[in-house]
């Protein structure tokens, strides 16, 4: 088992609840070269946005989603 | 990177099992285990991708645990009686100590997660248990059978020993507690039954 855990990993609080604000942020996550792995867990509350990327910060997750038009914040641990 | 905090994810993954067990899985979530376990949900979003990921991670690793009671102290290749009765002293031991992690496996056995876990005991299993029955079969000890009805002879009677001991009585109301002797004598009419 790994002993330390990666620190590329950001969680967000998000809005994006339904299927069509998935489908909204979909095509963009997806194309998305510095984002490795992604998914929103809409079965939160938080509808919490899980991303992994080597080189981006909250600060560009935040950006990236509220220009989608969706309220994105930290969650912090 | 940052250390993992194993405590912190063992004390995630006793809340999980203990939650599950006793509430079901259809009130589980995230943030409701966070508050119970007393960490952040980002905590556990750090390890977990979201529920489906944590109950399978779980419900795996559980299931490995099981197998590895199970298999302690046994090899393929033991006599038929001996490999037995290793097999059922292991799973008595398991499933009177492990009260929640057994509850947690039935949980888990009726639902949609049934998949993973049960691929990741089967595969286990098929290593050892698996060729011992092939070589009881091979050898003479016991007649050619399918696992199903193997396994409604060979260990399903024990399981019927842990329910009345959990039930605290048979099914006539009779008041039971299992020991080693009541098994073991159960166990005899098994070995009876499947011995050549």
């Amino acid at each position: 088992m790994c002993n330390h855990i990666p620190e590329h990993i950001l969680i967000c609080k998000t809005n994006i609840a339904a299927e069509s604000d998935l489908f909204a942020v979909k095509t963009v996550l997806d194309n998305h070269h510095l984002i490795e792995q992604w998914n929103i867990d809409q079965e939160d509350v938080d509808c919490v946005l899980r991303i992994i990327s080597w080189h981006l910060s909250y600060a560009d997750i935040i950006l990236i989603i509220s220009r989608l038009n969706y309220t994105c914040e930290e969650l912090t641990t | 990177m940052r250390p993992r905090d194993e405590n912190k994810i063992q004390g995630i993954r006793e809340k999980a099992i203990e939650m599950i067990t006793n509430e079901g899985l259809e009130n589980f979530g995230i943030n409701r285990l966070a508050k119970a376990a007393g960490v952040s949900p980002a905590t556990i979003y750090i390890y977990y991708k979201d529920k489906d990921d944590l109950i399978n991670q779980i419900s795996v690793e559980e299931g490995l645990r099981m197998c590895g009671a199970t298999l302690e102290g046994f090899e393929a290749d033991m006599p038929f009686e001996k490999g037995l009765w290793i097999q059922w002293k292991n799973r008595a031991k398991y499933a009177l100590n492990n009260q929640v992690g057994a509850s947690f496996y039935d949980q888990l056995r009726n639902s949609t997660y049934r998949e993973q876990m049960l691929k990741a005991i089967s595969d286990e299993m098929k290593k050892k248990a698996g060729p011992f029955v092939k070589n009881a079969i091979k050898n003479g000890e016991i007649n050619e059978i399918s696992m199903e009805v193997f396994w409604s002879v060979a260990l399903a009677p024990l399981y019927s020993l842990v329910k009345f001991h959990q039930d605290e009585h048979t099914f006539s109301g009779k008041k039971f507690v299992f020991s080693e002797k009541i098994m073991k004598e159960t166990f005899n009419y098994v070995i009876k039954a499947l011995k050549k």
